[in-house]
């Protein structure tokens, strides 16, 4: 019985002192003592079970009926609650609980401490429970809540830590004034402050001393992770996000991955250490919370760098539009890249990027090729090993195939003089590696340093094929052949050496050595024998020219003392100009006459064994309108027809002095080279011109046409375009626009329809009015077959096969026509593509001209042609 | 041109019973063969248009070509068109393509099978010639047998009497193409 009231007693004490809600710190000493004996004597009574289940029973439920419904019911505030609001309420709720958990965490702590096994199971019952419990119907804006009130908190302490950075900059005994005040506000509590917090205004340290009682409370409870873990994550993030796009975007000139980085380590995780150790660290750093923060901040910093790696890749097309000065920014990316896994993303979207702002008919094929070029060079610091280059580029590759221009771009570009950066690519001289070619390379240097091709490569090709640097490589490649690149450069450099008409070739020479290193001797022979033709048309010239000179200086000893002194070139000007001259005052009429010192007409022809085009120069009537060769500087460009590009064909009917001069021309060629001939190409060439009006004199260069629709009019002053068109056998269209070069000039001007009279003196500037715009698309005309001469030369192939085809075959249907086109006459890549539809239309219109006959679904020649 | 300097002379003196000479289509080499023969029937397309000759792989096949010879003017064969067969050894250029007539031809040069006897095709064939050249060479053929070594001892002796030798043409001509 004395047991018995003895339990009831021990019993007694024990749940009272456990229960005990009011227990105060002080009176722990005078509790301890009683209720020490009384447990122990519980447990020796072996009721060990009964008390730990009855405490944890107690306490259960209070949680479940009160102390859990109070503490929710402190959150009944609507989401749109201001941050302060939020802030009161939850430290309000959070001391709430705490002060509810904190007696039976001590009820606890004392009972484990008599508890043989130290109560350790016991602690850890309570925790869960404390979780379970509380947690286990959390309301929907409890979140909220805390999101608001930690985000206000970390805005307050980064603002103030911008403006201690700010006042540290400033002035020092304003801040120390500052924190002098800070201090004295503080309530003591945190006397040893100074730290952040203490700069910012009264209010944000009102809030940071709620805001650090809150994480205490939770962190005596267990709580600091459960409850802000999640919202603190998503605001780092969100701020991460909102840092790096401000601090970053569209600045690619400067690296940032270290500032970044020092921002997350002091900013961030300053904050963090702050949430989960208190100011000043006050809170022990088990070795359980600093190790679950050293896996907080890798995920930050991953989370920082996906984040910079997403912005980049954003602003990757920017960042190649101004390659190289955005280097930094690549280089970021790309350790960015090293550390996420976005390389799809980053293919995707750039290939995105590419289509919608790069490969569409608005944009120009040079504009589409430099930033090509520049995607190569900025892929390749990128990764090296060139995949994301290939698998990005693959479209533009494509759609530039679809251009029609873009050979032409990538050469003239190629030798451009304005130093653009092909042509410094193209000093760099390295073979070109055509990629059927691309297995005789050269081992790659040392086999140790060889790397694995990344995951997303496409086997089928050899990594080497993807490594080479060399952009003029990989820009010939588009097509994979040279020789569309080669015929494309011959007609360049027919152009150039046409429109010029300088014999100077030097420029040229060097860019031919360059891509001769390139692209090969034999693949460049032809363009070696147009520039061997420019030299010895010089030589020619200059050997038919002293010649003339000799027998000129004969005739003239032999007349007159006098005109002994005028002799060649400058004097030749002279002279024509001086009777030019003399021809006003002698007919009046006849003022306007060219006195024209050529200085280059062209005119091309085929010599007789087909070995050699010409192309003269320039002309220079004598005033009257007679001939007297010897006063024309007339040069010529002697071409050999085999290796020049097709040149232009169009008639001209040079005026009658200047055929008779080709023909004298003509005659000492065929003395200096025998068994050869020349070929007029009349149309080409350069005229300069002196011509003589009644009141001014003006010098021009014009074209061969041009130069000869004025010089018809120093024969009478008022042709029709039909006169002139019989008389110069030139389209009367093409006469007309021609006539508009000498409108504009206040030359000429159209009388009544189709007439057009010389305009002797400017009247005022009334006749400006009148100019008449030349097109400049006129000027730019080109000496070589244009791409639409071209289609149509392709067409001319495509019947010859097509009449081949079917003179054999019989009859075939279109399909099997087309296929068979494919399979043997569009030979290496085209740049044009010949479609189904394409042929059909070709064939209907055969078929329209009777040159086809089809029937039952097959195409054959008709009968008997 | 060059190969277009045939001498009948010297297809006469070579005349010889022909052989099959045609290797087994050797895959071995095929690319830079099918690139030549790529390219000679570019040439022809673009260059004999017109000349009475003409040619053409009969398939997706480029080994295989069908050849189309118009009679030279002024001769018998005048306006007459006769296909031709025209097989590609692997090793082409340097081995001579066989060559058959499809269509019967009355022929000293030609039996009845369409075999022809041309010095080029057997030991004067040279890398040198082309499909082009070859055609030529048996249109010209057409107007001048070579009579001496005749595979059509018939055709040969009629040679002389031109008229009948014609209508025996054009009877054999017309028999053949109205079927």
């Amino acid at each position: 019985m004395a047991k018995c009231t003895s339990i009831n007693f021990a019993w007694d004490i024990a749940t009272k002192c456990l229960s005990d809600n009011t227990f105060q710190k002080e009176q722990h000493i005078d509790r301890l003592t009683r209720f020490k004996p009384a447990v122990e004597y519980l447990l020796e009574q072996g009721l060990e079970i009964l008390v730990t289940e009855w405490f944890m029973e107690t306490f259960q439920q209070d949680l479940q009926s009160r102390i859990a419904p109070n503490f929710w019911s402190t959150f009944k505030i609507d989401d749109t609650s201001s941050s302060t609001i939020c802030l009161d309420c939850l430290a309000h709720g959070i001391n709430i609980l705490h002060s509810s958990i904190v007696p039976y965490a001590n009820s606890l702590s004392l009972l484990a401490s008599v508890l043989p096994n130290g109560g350790r199971s016991l602690e850890e019952r309570f925790d869960v429970l404390v979780k379970a419990l509380l947690f286990y119907r959390t309301p929907m804006h409890f979140s909220e809540v805390v999101k608001t009130v930690y985000s206000s908190v970390f805005k307050a302490f980064s603002d103030g830590d911008d403006k201690k950075e700010r006042i540290r900059t400033s002035d020092d005994s304003e801040m120390d004034m500052d924190e002098s005040t800070d201090i004295e506000k503080d309530d003591g509590d945190d006397d040893e402050g100074g730290d952040t917090e203490h700069i910012s205004a009264p209010s944000n340290s009102d809030t940071l001393t709620a805001f650090h009682q809150i994480n205490a409370q939770l962190y005596s409870l267990g709580l600091l992770e459960r409850v802000c873990g999640e919202p603190v994550t998503s605001i780092i993030h969100q701020k991460i996000k909102h840092h790096v796009d401000q601090q970053c975007a569209g600045e690619f000139e400067k690296s940032f991955i270290l500032s970044l980085e020092s921002w997350l380590d002091n900013k961030v995780m300053g904050w963090l250490h702050l949430v989960f150790f208190g100011k000043n660290a006050e809170r022990p750093q088990s070795p359980v919370m600093s190790q679950s923060l050293q896996q907080w901040k890798e995920r930050l910093q991953y989370y920082l760098y996906q984040t910079l790696a997403e912005l980049r890749i954003q602003e990757l097309f920017n960042i190649i539009v101004e390659f190289p000065e955005s280097m930094s920014a690549l280089n970021d990316l790309k350790s960015c890249l090293e550390k996420t896994d976005l390389r799809t993303k980053l293919v995707q979207s750039l290939r995105s990027a590419f289509e919608n702002r790069l490969l569409h008919p608005g944009v120009n094929t040079t504009d589409i090729l430099t930033q090509y070029i520049s995607s190569i060079r900025a892929l390749r610091v990128l990764d090296p090993s060139g995949i994301v280059l290939e698998l990005v580029c693959e479209p533009i590759r494509k759609y530039l195939r679809t251009r029609e221009d873009t050979v032409r771009c990538i050469v003239s570009s190629l030798t451009d003089d304005s130093s653009n950066e092909l042509a410094d690519e193209l000093v760099k001289a390295q073979p070109v590696n055509v990629e059927e070619g691309a297995a005789t390379g050269t081992e790659e240097a040392n086999p140790f340093d060889w790397q694995p091709d990344p995951i997303d490569a496409d086997p089928s090709q050899t990594s080497k094929s993807r490594r080479t640097s060399d952009i003029i490589s990989t820009l010939v490649n588009i097509y994979g052949s040279r020789e569309l690149f080669v015929n494309e450069y011959r007609n360049l450099l027919a152009d150039r050496i046409l429109s010029s008409f300088s014999y100077d070739t030097a420029r040229e020479l060097r860019n031919l050595e360059l891509l001769k290193l390139r692209f090969g001797e034999t693949q460049l022979h032809q363009c070696e024998v147009m520039l061997k033709d420019v030299a010895d048309s010089k030589r020619c010239n200059t050997h038919v020219l002293s010649e003339k000179e000799k027998k000129r200086k004969e005739e003239e000893k032999k007349k007159e003392e006098e005109e002994k002194k005028k002799e060649a070139g400058e004097e030749e000007e002279e002279g024509g100009a001086a009777k030019g001259g003399g021809n006003v005052e002698d007919g009046g009429k006849e003022e306007e006459k060219d006195g024209e010192q050529a200085e280059d007409a062209i005119d091309g022809g085929e010599d007789k064994e087909n070995e050699e085009v010409i192309t003269p120069s320039p002309t220079h009537p004598s005033p009257e309108g007679v001939p007297s060769s010897e006063e024309m500087d007339f040069n010529t460009m002697i071409l050999s027809a085999q290796f020049w590009p097709n040149l232009k064909e169009e008639k001209l009917e040079v005026p009658q002095e200047i055929k008779q001069w080709m023909e004298t021309y003509t005659k000492s060629y065929e003395v200096l080279k025998g068994m050869r001939t020349l070929n007029w190409k009349t149309n080409l060439g350069q005229v300069t011109l002196d011509i003589e009006l009644r009141d001014r004199t003006v010098t021009l260069t014009v074209s061969p046409i041009q130069a000869t629709i004025i010089m018809h009019f120093q024969e009478r002053e008022r042709w029709t375009i039909q006169e002139l068109s019989e008389k110069m056998q030139v389209p009367g269209g093409a006469v007309r626009r021609k006539i508009a070069y000498w409108q504009s000039q206040g030359l000429l001007k159209e009388e009544s329809h189709d007439t057009f009279v010389l305009v002797e003196e400017k009247q005022g500037s009334t006749q400006n009015q009148e100019m008449v715009m030349i097109d400049s698309d006129e000027e730019a005309e080109s000496a070589t077959a244009s791409v639409e001469d071209q289609k149509e030369e392709n067409l001319q192939m495509y019947w010859s096969f097509i009449t081949g085809m079917l003179m054999n075959l019989e009859s075939l249907p279109l399909e099997r026509i087309h296929s068979m086109l494919k399979m043997f006459a569009i030979q290496g890549p085209s740049t044009t593509e010949f479609t189904e539809n394409e042929l059909r239309h070709l064939l209907e219109t055969k078929v329209r001209e009777q040159q086809l006959v089809y029937s039952a679904g097959t195409y054959r020649l008709p009968q008997q042609r | 041109m060059a190969s277009q300097n045939l001498d009948p002379a010297l297809a006469a003196a070579a005349a010889r019973r022909k052989d099959k000479s045609c290797d087994s289509p050797n895959k071995k080499d095929g690319h830079s063969v099918s690139t030549r023969l790529q390219k000679e029937l570019m040439s022809l397309m673009m260059k004999c248009s017109g000349k009475g000759i003409s040619a053409f792989p009969e398939d997706d096949n480029i080994f295989k070509w069908i050849g189309t010879i118009e009679g030279p003017a002024e001769s018998v064969y005048e306006s007459l068109k006769y296909k031709l067969s025209l097989e590609f050894p692997s090793r082409y250029p340097h081995v001579a393509p066989t060559v058959k007539f499809v269509t019967p031809i009355f022929h000293p040069n030609v039996d009845n099978d369409g075999n022809i006897c041309l010095d080029i095709l057997k030991e004067k064939w040279s890398a040198l010639y082309d499909v082009g050249s070859l055609l030529m060479s048996l249109q010209i053929l057409l107007g001048e047998p070579n009579n001496d070594s005749p595979l059509n001892v018939q055709a040969a002796e009629l040679w002389t009497n031109q008229a009948a030798y014609k209508k025996t043409v054009l009877e054999k001509y017309h028999k053949a193409t109205s079927k």
